[in-house]
């Protein structure tokens, strides 16, 4: 039994209320009490509905899986749980009855499913909504949500982007809509929509995160019920103006009633770095370093002494040194670890959950980096004896600290000299080898910090008013607090240069927050007649989001051990203090009609104004149609034996975005906090542009879902297209307009179309045996339909109608000439020569052709085996694009050792250079052409799990061990350092985790 | 689709949208109440950022121009040809015969060896940056011309100084690049399709640009007393630079001589680049905050060696005369721990950036220049003696002798040495002055093995060709 699997949804108690409306506390004669035990033939499950067939009565069995309810002899008990089959039981007039349920891999019918505004099911839903929950979630030692949702979707693509520990992700739901611009999904957290953009700034955090640290991080996973991705236009219309890209909706765990709970998750984890290139060693290092300087023509200034600091890796270091510098930066060990403990328990009237939460990480680089977090979540719930009000509470907090160095080390790694010094003298201290090198720990000294505090609360309020009418509202807050700074002490600098602490020393600081309010008062209604069920939902939002970010910078201190108070800087400099506000207001509603529980049509719409658009511009309607056939319900299939649910879908749209920063289209200038002359500055920041608008996103989708074998087996195909237009583009300028870009809406429209299947089976099942299989593929296809004017436009030399829009283009690399020993490249426009434009026309395409995940899970008994593996189809960047030209004063790979010498050599690099030739650099155009381009196919172990349940310790306690592994292997072709992360970052480490849980 | 209308608001307005739904709720929850009265259209008017001023507003006040304005000289300090970190000091030296290059910036070594490409990063970086400053001054042209706030004297000194600043980016630019679009508006849509204009015609739209700069700013006191906001001489001096360049030698002279009587050489050789310096023309002010001095001085003084990235070449140390004492105090030399190489550096600006006091600010014109255009327009025209007087002056100041040379063509030679020695390592004056007097190829032929004829234009760079494809063809050799 694992342990989310009999909590209670919040949604499910939710559903569950509508029946107690009607319910009539008065004991009539003829009726009945019976009472008994739900179970799951071993242990009682609490939290159960049990519920009088074809009415509103119910109750909720307690902590022993016990209820009792007055019934008359004649009436039907229908128990229902979730994750569980529903089972209907006549009375009979019996006044015990003892429910055993069977597990339901599938329950298509019982899970609900949260689609924002409201909750459907698997079996009812008119819209495309994939889902993660805690089961798939918990066992991955990931610090972000987002990482462990990774392969686990259709339609859902997710790319780390490094593995230093508190870094981000990117995220694309069905494709790139947008030329420009963002392409996140809107991501909400337990009803309060959540800003995904990193507060970080690129002169703080630039060199260890590329300034991208995730807000996301600061989620527990291990507190999160369920993830749920809405997709097409059906489920997203009901976010408007903020749809397009997607929908994420984060639900945190809820307290059940029943016993109070105890669970306590322990792991720790070790990491290392998956996968090293293959470096030139010191022999070969040398030996192209010496034949291209003389291939250069400079070979006599190096028998001269008096050059020796030009090429000191030849003439001053030792020759014979080697260091293998992936094994020194970034060959170390990371560690994990991960507590988690939580109380849960409560009444019927009253539940709650309160969990805590510590995580802390290190890395696979020298020094002492470590990255923390702690986090609080908490949830209550409360309803009225009459069970018309309702109140539920939930509330997140966390602590990171991230205390880096401020580089990556990993570019180091790859391209330190291989003879290159060694890091400390004999004293201990950095050793400098008479200022003939930077040494890379000097880095060390540079400390990153970052601290962030995250708040999301939200309340949900509500009270029937009526017994088919609810009102209710939602409160949200949110609080993203982050703090960063990067120091840069002189004696991180080459003592040569001679600077102090009093000259040199820096401190950059970046304070930013981010804060959102928002209220969503609602209407619900819902009627049902004999073979009609009407739900009208009618509700507003009101929203207002402030950040701020100041930049501090202080130089000059009197000592180093003082760099960390910038009070002590000789000079403080606001570098900048920015702030913004983003004021949004709709209403919205959705009217949904079941006919004969087979014809289902979903209408939504919603009408949004936002500030970030001009004057005449502000207001945007948006919605969209559902309609779905469950054709199994039809007499002429009802009793199949082989098809046991069939469901045949469309939905038709429009959402938007406006996901493009705010104050855009105001012509301003801005303080930017330096002077001349005492005089503050102000710089021109923005040309006027009143009349941009909505960025439009139609989206058509169709899809048949089919359960075979009494839903053992399951398919989910769906096909889609979306079309995006009037596209808010940062138009490149000419420079010679004093700006490099432009935001306006640009008459382009790109499509996205693909085919997404899921695939779910139970292959066996017994009582001692169950083996369940699950697999997605999504083959998506991005396209420019059409582009105004393209040719003529500032984009004619980066797209092609009729092409993606994550296109290059490149030269053509057609190898090395045996003649001359120099790459080659086609001239396309014959003029000679190799120029960017006339010859850049080479065209690859970056984006997966298709991907997915395929995974298994066996249990024999108390044993649990999870495997799971994520494909891509892909090209990527190869080590080509680091490195082309051999003999440049830096390491490269292995690769380049196989080089052209002489007149008839064929090979695949040019002849080797020290980079003091003449004419055009072509290793250059080789690192932008074809060649840099190579499959990066994979296929990757990204999660095993092997977990054990101990039996019968303590009565009804609980104990788990597992053993998990993260990334363990891979499958390519790449030439590279990792197919997901092809650029000098660290990339995602691979992992192996040992891990308990308990509950008792 | 227009679902909305089950919400009723597909047709009305918003506002009357927002009030239909108003009346449902005031039955049902008067919790909706409060939160209406907020308003509705009014809700999603938000109040400008702090950190920004709409462009309107700028305009309204005098302080605010000014800062506007100051942010222009600051840009001149901090990036492009100007700057004294990646400008033309550092950059045209080593693109002409003055400095060697050790560094690995890997566009510096492109345009130290000439086999510069038109995506080189530090050409864009200047013509990014040049079109940034000319159209900060369109701006400042628009909104001072349009604004009811402004005194007449305000508009005038504002407007004068925009001029100006858009007269001397673009002198820069062509003498760079050629042909280059002369920008005097800011309607981007215009901007951003704009072609280049024949070199000749820009000359002239500079010169009358500075003429009116000269006009408007005449009787207008500058801000500071200091040398560092642009006045009429400050236009003139490079009025006279102009009339050099396009050789109006009777312009060059008569404008040359209005700064010469009023900014005085410096009799001390090691005063001439304090901040004080009674030539000074005009100077931007350093950092207060740091460096405190200038870039060039962080940039060109050699710590250690090896640790050098630029070093006065051999050709130009070979070119002081015995005696010169500007070889005394505007050159600094360093060896390496051995004494087995020294290496030489220009030391006009010598306050590093250990100095905790401000010393020197950036100079970019000083009135050594105008006795050299002077004696050079003279020598065009005939006028042999007075050439000879202001080339003597500016030698003996050096503690030179006077010239031996009598005729036109041996002054003009001589004044091409003394403006090499004079004038080294700064603002690129050298790479100029062999463009005019097309005197490149013999001074680089043997220094640059990859010399070509055409490396006398620098390319257009790649990148914005391509964004706007008026601006072919691309000058010859790229």
């Amino acid at each position: 039994m694992t342990i989310n699997h009999k909590s209670v949804r919040w949604r499910h108690i939710f559903v569950c209320c509508h029946f107690f409306l009607s319910i009539s506390m008065t004991l009539s004669a003829q009726d009945l009490l019976v009472s008994g035990q739900v179970t799951d033939g071993h242990l009682p499950i609490s939290g159960a509905t049990v519920l009088i067939k074809s009415t509103t009565k119910g109750v909720v069995s307690d902590f022993d899986g016990r209820y009792s309810i007055t019934a008359k002899p004649t009436d039907t008990l229908q128990i229902s749980y979730l994750g569980y089959t529903t089972l209907t039981i006549p009375i009979q007039n019996r006044s015990t009855i003892n429910v055993i349920l069977k597990e339901d891999a599938t329950a298509l019918g019982e899970v609900q499913i949260n689609a924002g505004y409201y909750s459907t099911t698997d079996r009812e839903k008119t819209g495309s909504i994939a889902r993660i929950t805690a089961k798939d979630i918990e066992l991955q030692p990931v610090n972000n949500p987002l990482g462990a949702m990774q392969g686990y979707m259709s339609g859902v693509n997710i790319v780390q982007n490094t593995g230093v520990p508190g870094g981000g992700f990117n995220v694309e739901v069905r494709g790139k809509n947008f030329i420009n611009g963002v392409s996140d999904p809107l991501f909400i957290v337990d009803g309060v929509p959540f800003g995904s953009q990193s507060l970080g700034d690129f002169q703080v955090s630039g060199e260890i995160f590329s300034g991208n640290i995730s807000p996301l991080n600061s989620i527990n996973p291990n507190d999160i019920e369920s993830i749920e991705v809405l997709k097409d236009a059906d489920a997203t219309a009901i976010y408007g103006s903020r749809g397009a890209n997607g929908v994420v909706l984060i639900t945190t765990k809820k307290g059940r009633a029943g016993k109070t709970r105890f669970d306590a998750h322990l792991s720790t984890s070790i990491g290392k770095v998956s996968n090293f290139l293959d470096l030139l060693n010191t022999k070969q290092y040398l030996e192209i370093r010496r034949e291209g300087i003389d291939n250069d023509g400079v070979g006599l200034m190096l028998e001269s002494s008096l050059y020796d600091f030009f090429w000191p890796d030849i003439k001053l270091w030792d020759n014979d040194r080697y260091t293998d510098w992936q094994k020194e930066l970034i060959g170390g060990t990371a560690y994990r670890n991960n507590a988690q403990l939580s109380v849960s328990g409560g009444s019927a009237q009253n539940q709650f959950l309160i969990s805590g939460g510590y995580h802390n990480e290190t890395t696979v680089f020298p020094g002492d980096s470590k990255y923390r977090k702690a986090s609080i979540h908490s949830n209550f719930t409360h309803q009225s004896n009459d069970n018309r009000f309702k109140i539920n509470l939930s509330t997140n907090y966390a602590y990171e600290n991230n205390l880096m160095p401020q580089a990556d080390f990993t570019a180091k790694a790859y391209s330190l000299e291989p003879n290159a010094p060694a890091l400390y003298d004999d004293q201990g201290n950095l050793n400098w080898e008479n200022n003939t090198w930077e040494n890379p720990l000097a880095s060390l000294e540079e400390r990153f910090e970052a601290t962030s505090k995250n708040l999301i609360t939200n309340a949900m309020i509500s009270y029937t008013i009526l017994p088919d009418m609810e009102l209710r509202s939602s409160m949200g807050l949110s609080s993203y607090q982050f703090d960063t700074y990067r120091t840069m002490p002189s004696s991180a600098r080459n003592p040569g240069y001679g600077l102090t602490p009093q000259s040199y020393s820096y401190l950059t600081s970046n304070n930013s927050q981010r804060e959102s309010w928002i209220v969503e008062p609602q209407i619900n209604w819902q009627k049902k007649w004999d073979k009609l069920s009407l739900n009208i939902l009618i509700g507003s939002t009101f929203q207002q989001e402030s950040t701020e970010k100041l930049i501090l910078r202080g130089r000059g201190f009197p000592n180093n051990e003082l760099l960390l108070n910038i009070a002590a800087a000789q000079e403080i400099q606001a570098v900048s203090n920015l702030d913004s506000e983003y004021s949004y207001i709709a209403i919205f509603g959705r009217i949904n009609l079941k006919v004969l529980d087979r014809y289902i049509i979903n209408l939504t719409g919603r009408r949004d104004g936002s500030s970030r658009f001009g004057p005449g511009k502000q207001f945007g309607n948006f919605g969209a149609l559902g309609m779905a056939w469950l054709f199994s319900e039809e007499t002429f299939l009802k009793n199949s034996s082989i098809l046991s649910f069939g469901k045949l879908r469309a939905s038709y749209g429009t959402t938007g975005s406006d996901n493009i920063g705010d104050y855009r289209f105001l012509d301003t200038y801005t303080v930017t906090g330096s002077n001349y002359d005492g005089i503050t500055l102000v710089k021109p920041t923005g040309i006027f542009n009143p009349l941009f608008g909505w960025e439009e996103n139609q989206k058509l989708e169709t899809a048949l879902e089919l359960g075979f074998f009494k839903d053992r087996l399951l398919m989910n195909t769906s096909w889609y297209k979306n079309r995006s237009s009037n596209q808010l583009v940062g138009i490149p300028l000419a420079a010679t307009t004093g700006f490099s870009e432009l935001t306006g809406n640009f008459d382009a429209i790109v499509e996205n179309s693909g085919l997404e299947l899921d695939l779910l089976t139970v292959n066996m099942r017994s009582e001692t045996f169950k083996w369940s299989t699950n697999f997605n593929l999504t083959i998506p296809k991005n396209k420019l339909v059409a582009f105004d004017g393209l040719e003529a436009s500032t984009f004619a030399n980066r797209y092609v109608i009729g092409k993606p829009l994550t296109i290059l283009k490149l030269y053509h690399a057609l190898g090395v000439d045996p003649k001359t020993g120099l790459y080659q490249f086609r001239d396309y426009d014959g003029d000679g020569n190799y120029s960017s434009i006339g010859d850049r026309q080479w065209v690859e395409d970056l984006t997966p052709r298709w991907y997915g995940g395929f995974g298994n899970s066996l249990s024999f008994g108390n044993v649990t085996f999870d495997v799971f593996f994520q494909f891509k189809k892909q090209k990527a960047y190869n080590t080509v694009r680091f490195d082309a030209t051999p003999g440049f004063k830096k390491n490269t790979s292995v690769e380049l050792y196989n080089r052209w010498q002489q007149a008839g050599d064929q090979n695949p690099f040019q002849r080797a250079s020290a980079g003091m030739a003449g004419g055009q650099d072509l290793g250059a155009l080789q690192q932008e052409s074809s060649a840099s381009v190579s499959d990066a196919s994979f296929i990757r172990l990204r999660n095993i799990s092997l977990n054990y349940k101990i039996p019968y310790l303590i009565n009804k306690s609980e104990v788990n061990v597992y053993l998990q592994g993260q990334n363990l292997w891979t499958l390519t072709n790449y030439i590279g350092p990792d197919p997901e992360q092809p650029n000098p970052r660290l990339p995602p480490l691979r992992q192996i985790t040992l891990g308990v849980q308990l509950v008792f | 689709m227009r679902i909305l209308k089950i919400i009723k608001s597909g047709h009305m307005t918003h506002r009357r949208a927002f009030a239909g739904m108003n009346r449902l709720l005031l039955f049902t929850f008067p919790f909706f109440l409060s939160l209406i009265w907020l308003g509705c259209s009014d809700f999603i008017n938000v109040d400008p950022p702090k950190n920004n001023l709409i462009s309107v507003t700028v305009f309204k006040d005098p302080a605010t121009v000014e800062s506007a304005m100051a942010n222009l000289y600051y840009s001149m300090r901090e990036q492009g040809m100007t700057s004294g970190s990646f400008g033309l000091t550092p950059v045209l030296s080593i693109y002409g015969d003055e400095l060697d290059y050790y560094g690995f910036n890997a566009d510096q070594t492109q345009l130290y060896n000439h086999n510069h490409s038109a995506d080189n990063n530090v050409l864009w970086g200047w013509w990014q940056q040049a079109y940034y400053l000319i159209y900060g001054a369109n701006d400042i042209i628009r909104g001072v011309e349009s604004s009811n706030d402004l005194s007449v004297d305000e508009k005038k000194a504002f407007h004068g100084q925009a001029l100006f600043v858009r007269g001397y980016v673009h002198s820069l630019l062509v003498s760079l690049f050629g042909d280059v679009p002369y920008v005097n508006s800011t309607n981007y849509r215009e901007n951003n399709t704009v072609a280049r204009m024949a070199e000749e015609k820009v000359y002239d739209s500079i010169i009358r640009d500075l003429t009116d700069a000269v006009e408007l700013l005449e009787g207008i006191e500058p801000i500071s007393k200091r040398r560092i906001w642009p006045d009429r001489y400050v236009a003139k001096a490079l009025l006279a630079r102009m009339y050099l360049y396009t050789e109006n030698w009777e312009m060059a002279t008569s404008t040359a001589s209005e700064l010469i009587d009023h900014f005085p050489l410096e009799t001390n050789l090691s005063n001439t680049f304090l901040k004080g310096s009674p030539e000074t023309i005009w100077q931007l002010a350093a950092d207060e905050n740091f460096p405190n001095n200038t870039r060039e001085a962080g940039t060109l003084i050699i710590q250690t060696v090896p640790g050098q990235t630029y070093a006065l070449t051999d050709a130009l140390l070979a070119s002081f005369e015995n005696g010169d004492l500007r070889y005394d105090n505007w050159i600094g030399n360093v060896s390496d721990s051995n004494n087995t190489t020294t290496l030489y550096y220009p030391h006009k600006y010598k306050a590093g950036v250990n100095e905790k006091e401000s010393l020197e600010y950036s100079i970019l014109f000083r009135s050594a220049e105008q006795v050299l255009i002077r004696s050079e327009a003279r020598a065009h025209m005939g006028n042999l003696t007075g050439s000879q007087t202001d080339l003597n002056s500016i030698r003996n100041r050096a503690g030179l002798s006077n010239t031996t040379v009598t005729t036109a063509h041996g002054l003009l030679e001589a004044i091409q040495r003394e403006r090499r020695v004079e004038l080294f390592a700064e603002q690129g004056h050298r790479w100029f002055d062999l463009k005019r007097t097309a005197n490149a190829g013999r001074a680089l032929t043997d220094l640059k093995p990859n010399w070509q004829e055409t490396d006398i234009l620098l390319p257009i760079p790649e990148a914005e060709l391509e964004i706007n494809p008026n601006l072919l063809p691309q000058n010859p050799g790229y």
